[in-house]
C-alpha cells in the first residue's frame, strides 16, 4: 500500500532508494547491504529476475499509516559503532517526517 | 533456511573465498560486494596470508603450510564465527527502534584487533555470556598463535588493552573479563601440536 505523506517517489521501492542514500550520507557509515540476504529472499529475487527491477536494499513495508524500515549497515571504525546507529536510525526518522514507523538497523560490519 | 555444514548463512564457503583468493574466480561475484560475512572471510584470510609470509620470511615456511593442526583450528574457529550469530542490542534514541550488532561483527572487529599485532593471528574468538540482554556480564576469550620470537606476555598483555578499548568504544556490552590465550608457538621446525610435546601456552584474565 502507498501512501502520499512522504516527498519522491512514494511506492515501497522508491522510498527504500532514497532511504538508502540518506542511510549512505550518514557519517561513519560505510556500506549498505541488502536488508534480506538473497537466500532469504528467494522469492523476491525470482521477481527481480523477471522484472528487471533490483532488489531494493532497504527494506520499506507500509501497514496503513505507518512504515517499517529495516537497514543492514556496515560501519567504519573512524566513528563509535553504536553512535553510528543511533546517527542512521534519526537520519531515517528525519526523512520520514511525522509518520508513524519503525526503525530497525543492524551493524554487520565495523571496520 | 539455514546453514549447514561448512557453508556460511549465504552458502558459499570459507574454501571458495580461499579459491577466490588464489584465482580471482568465485560464482557469484556480485555477491562478494553485499555479503558481510563473506567480507569479513576474505579479511581475515588475507590477515592469515600476511602472517603466513612472516612465516616465510623467518624461514619457518613449513609451519605455514596450510596444513598445520595450528592453521586448520584457525580455519574451523572461521567457518563458526563467520555467520551473523546473536543480536546484541544498542540502546536506542527514540523508544521502540531497534537497533542491534550481530555477535558475527563483533567477532571478526575482535579477530582484526588480535590479527593486526604483527605476528600474531587469532583462533577462537567468543563472547561468553547472555550478548542480548543489556549489561549482561561477558567474557571474551581469544585464542592466538604468536610467531616464535614475539614476547608473549607483552603480547597477550598489548591484545588485552586493544581489544578492551576496541569493545568499549563499538558496543556496549559490559565486558567483564578478557582472557587471551596463546594457545601455539610457531617455531622453526614446528611440526604442529599434534604431533610434538605440549606447546608453551599462557592465560590469563582481568578486567578491561
Amino acid at each position: 500500500m502507498n501512501q502520499s505523506l512522504l516527498p519522491g517517489d512514494t511506492t515501497p521501492a522508491g522510498l527504500a532508494a532514497a532511504l538508502r542514500d540518506v542511510i549512505l550520507d550518514v557519517d561513519g557509515v560505510a556500506e549498505v547491504f541488502p536488508a534480506r540476504p538473497l537466500w532469504q529472499n528467494i522469492a523476491g529475487a525470482a521477481r527481480s529476475a523477471v522484472t528487471g527491477e533490483p532488489l531494493p536494499v532497504v527494506q520499506v513495508e507500509f501497514d496503513g499509516e505507518a512504515v517499517d524500515v529495516l537497514t543492514r549497515i556496515g560501519v567504519s571504525t573512524a566513528l563509535p559503532a553504536p553512535a553510528v546507529a543511533r546517527s542512521v536510525a534519526a537520519a531515517i526518522r528525519e526523512h520520514l517526517g511525522s509518520r508513524t514507523a519503525t526503525v530497525r538497523v543492524q551493524l554487520v560490519q565495523v571496520r | 533456511m539455514s546453514a549447514s555444514g561448512d557453508n556460511f548463512e549465504c552458502g558459499h564457503s570459507l574454501e571458495e573465498l580461499s579459491i577466490y583468493l588464489d584465482t580471482g574466480e568465485f560464482s557469484d561475484p556480485g555477491h562478494l560486494t553485499e555479503c558481510p560475512e563473506c567480507q569479513s572471510g576474505l579479511a581475515a584470510l588475507r590477515r592469515l596470508a600476511a602472517l603466513g609470509d612472516e612465516l616465510v620470511s623467518a624461514d619457518i615456511a613449513a609451519a605455514g603450510s596450510g596444513t598445520d593442526d595450528w592453521m586448520q583450528s584457525i580455519l574451523d574457529n572461521l567457518r563458526l564465527e563467520l555467520r551473523p550469530g546473536r543480536d546484541i542490542p544498542v540502546r536506542p534514541d527514540t523508544p521502540g527502534d531497534i537497533l542491534t550488532e550481530t555477535e558475527g561483527s563483533i567477532s571478526a572487529l575482535i579477530r582484526s584487533a588480535a590479527d593486526s599485532l604483527p605476528g600474531t593471528a587469532a583462533g577462537k574468538c567468543r563472547l561468553d555470556g547472555d550478548v542480548s540482554t543489556p549489561g549482561s556480564p561477558i567474557t571474551v576469550r581469544v585464542d592466538v598463535a604468536v610467531v616464535f620470537g614475539h614476547p608473549l606476555e607483552e603480547r597477550a598483555d598489548a591484545l588485552r588493552r586493544g581489544i578492551a578499548a576496541t569493545l568499549a568504544r563499538h558496543t556496549e556490552l559490559n565486558i567483564a573479563a578478557i582472557d587471551v590465550t596463546v594457545a601455539d608457538v610457531l617455531e622453526p621446525g614446528f611440526p604442529g601440536p599434534a604431533a610434538g610435546p605440549a606447546r608453551p601456552s599462557e592465560s590469563s584474565e582481568e578486567k578491561p
